[in-house]
């Protein structure tokens, strides 16, 4: 009797009642979530927002809370990241301002785009198929990517290609040369790159890494060194612009819910960066792409599947 | 002295209960009066417990009714292969929350018209939809409206839940969900005999957000801007104390 007692406490203590998403939830999970997310964050060095918005999807959580708490929690793993990056001299200070600019009139767009969807009744499937979209493009495309160079390196050809093309993009007006980037480029092309991810950072849920990265390197031809950080110091401003749009728009950052998320998220980056000689990088990244598309095959048969009920409600509060 | 104290008291006890029953009065109390929804809140299950003048064969329904509002039922349709709400319907004057509990089938009770003119049951609540609107089938969403709500747990036909002893004293249990809704919910009990309303006694449950929980949520509502520069402020802490930290692991 007494052991069952002291089972029920601490069962029910590991219920935490989240104040904006109104529900109860299992803080272990929650943490545990923050935690795998972080170890790949670690590992890969890409955020995990977008899949931990899914997954918080998947666990019950209301899409517009889920969306606005990632954000919320993703300003800390980004924080921690640029502070190392930047240690070791891999951010560009300049073009992450650009790009944060961009980002900061983006996500402004996004937020209010995502109250608009809200009001119509359509924001739950904008958020699930942008997801589907998103998640198979990128899935596919670090899958086939790591494979590649997997079977590559087996045969034993390392190739090298240029510092970087030049392309079209290259040759719009007001040129401003980024000197840590050896750039000399459009000041039009970062701010477009900054507003597009800020639309669907704040419409997703995500620091946007995903998009911005491979934009960064193939679009703008960065070095990938400086890449990741300069990334992550232009996410920290766009995701901090969400937070407080969301919350101030929309009433959807749940705190508990994000705090709980970082401090999983921030054990999980230190484990798993410090793990990441273990695992070959593109071995890694052929997991990540797996995960990914399947997550995002399973928002897919959430979409297509014939609904068990056509109808659903929403209580106002 | 002692003799005529106790003469006293037994005369005063009757007339007491006498009094309480003349008037076919029904009393009931409630276990919890304030439910406070906590960091720990996982729903509440409330007794509800009282006592009647009843004979053999008498009935009592309860019915909690929680605040009333506006609530939205959406319908999906297939557009393109993917599954996309396409039409919505406002239902006002909706209870946000609703249990109806009886000691044996409603049906037993009331024949469908007493029913309906005393509004119970969930296809005789008094809801409208918002003037202007304008659907075919509208059974159908109004069918809608009850089938999820029940789903959602927020309302709930309880028969066979309210036990009777001794036809003199009746109990209840009423169950509030983890996602119930804030606000004044009013416990009705109603004391039927051969399908007439013989007494009735109206009692409250407030239903309220308390402690950090509460705390959250009102500084979130009315000092939203504030609130999102300190979970920016918090996170930026964390991540650079992680990173004071592991540095030195």
């Amino acid at each position: 009797m007494y052991y069952h007692n002291l089972r029920n406490n601490i069962e029910n203590f590991m219920y935490i009642y989240l104040p904006i998403a109104e529900q109860p939830i299992h803080s272990l999970a929650i943490l545990g979530i923050g935690a795998f997310l972080g170890l790949i964050m670690g590992l890969v060095g890409v955020g995990g927002g977008f899949l931990l918005t899914p997954l918080m999807m998947f666990l019950g959580i209301p899409p517009p809370v889920a969306v606005a708490s990632v954000a919320n929690q993703l300003v800390a793993p980004s924080v921690s990241g640029v502070l190392s990056h930047w240690k070791r001299s891999n951010v560009d200070f300049k073009m992450g301002t650009v790009l944060l600019l961009g980002g900061i009139v983006g996500s402004s767009i996004g937020v209010i785009l995502f109250n608009f969807l809200g009001k119509v009744g359509q924001l739950d499937f904008v958020i699930k198929s942008s997801y589907v979209i998103f998640l198979t493009l990128i899935g596919s495309l670090m899958f086939s990517e790591s494979l590649r160079l997997i079977l590559r390196t087996r045969k034993g050809k390392v190739t090298r290609g240029k510092l970087h093309q030049h392309n079209w993009l290259h040759g719009l007006p007001f040129k401003i040369r980024f000197r840590k980037s050896k750039l000399y480029i459009s000041v039009l092309l970062p701010i477009l790159i900054g507003v597009i991810v800020g639309i669907l950072a704040a419409l997703m849920g995500i620091g946007g890494g995903f998009i911005i990265v491979p934009a960064m390197i193939y679009l703008l031809g960065m070095p990938t060194s400086l890449v990741v950080g300069t990334s992550l110091f232009q996410i920290i401003f766009v995701a901090a612009n969400t937070t407080i749009l969301q919350a101030s728009q929309n009433h959807t950052v749940d705190i508990v819910l994000a705090t709980i998320l970082l401090l999983g998220s921030v054990i999980g980056v230190q484990l798993g960066s410090r793990f990441t000689n273990i695992l070959k990088g593109e071995y890694l990244r052929l997991i990540l792409s797996s995960i990914i598309i399947l997550v995002s095959l399973m928002l897919l048969i959430d979409l297509i599947t014939v609904p068990s009920d056509l109808f659903s409600v929403i209580i106002s509060r | 002295m002692k003799f005529f104290f106790h003469i006293n008291l037994f005369f005063l006890l009757s007339i007491q209960t006498s009094n309480t029953f003349a008037q076919n009065q029904i009393v009931a109390d409630l276990s919890q009066e304030n439910v406070k929804i906590s960091t720990d809140f996982q729903g509440a299950k409330i007794l509800l417990f009282g006592a009647y003048d009843g004979k053999k064969g008498d009935d009592i329904i309860v019915i909690v009714t929680g605040p009333k509002g506006l609530v939205t039922v959406q319908k999906k349709e297939k557009i393109l292969g993917v599954w996309v709400n396409t039409r919505k319907v406002n239902y006002i004057n909706t209870p946000k929350y609703l249990s109806i509990s009886s000691n044996r089938r409603i049906d037993d009770i009331l024949n469908k018209k007493t029913q309906k003119i005393s509004e119970i049951g969930l296809n005789n609540l008094n809801i409208r939809m918002q003037p202007g609107i304008k659907v075919e089938n509208e059974k159908q969403w109004r069918q809608a409206l009850t089938r999820n709500m029940l789903k959602s747990n927020l309302w709930s036909i309880n028969e066979n839940s309210v036990s009777l002893n001794k036809d003199s004293l009746f109990r209840s249990f009423l169950g509030l969900p983890s996602n119930v809704i804030t606000g004044q919910f009013e416990v009705k009990i109603l004391h039927y005999r051969n399908s007439k309303l013989v007494s009735q006694q109206i009692n409250s449950i407030n239903v309220s957000k308390s402690g950090i929980s509460a705390e959250i949520y009102d500084i979130a509502q009315n000092y939203s801007t504030l609130y999102g520069i300190f979970a920016v402020l918090l996170a930026v802490l964390v991540g650079w104390g992680s990173n004071l930290i592991f540095r030195k692991v």
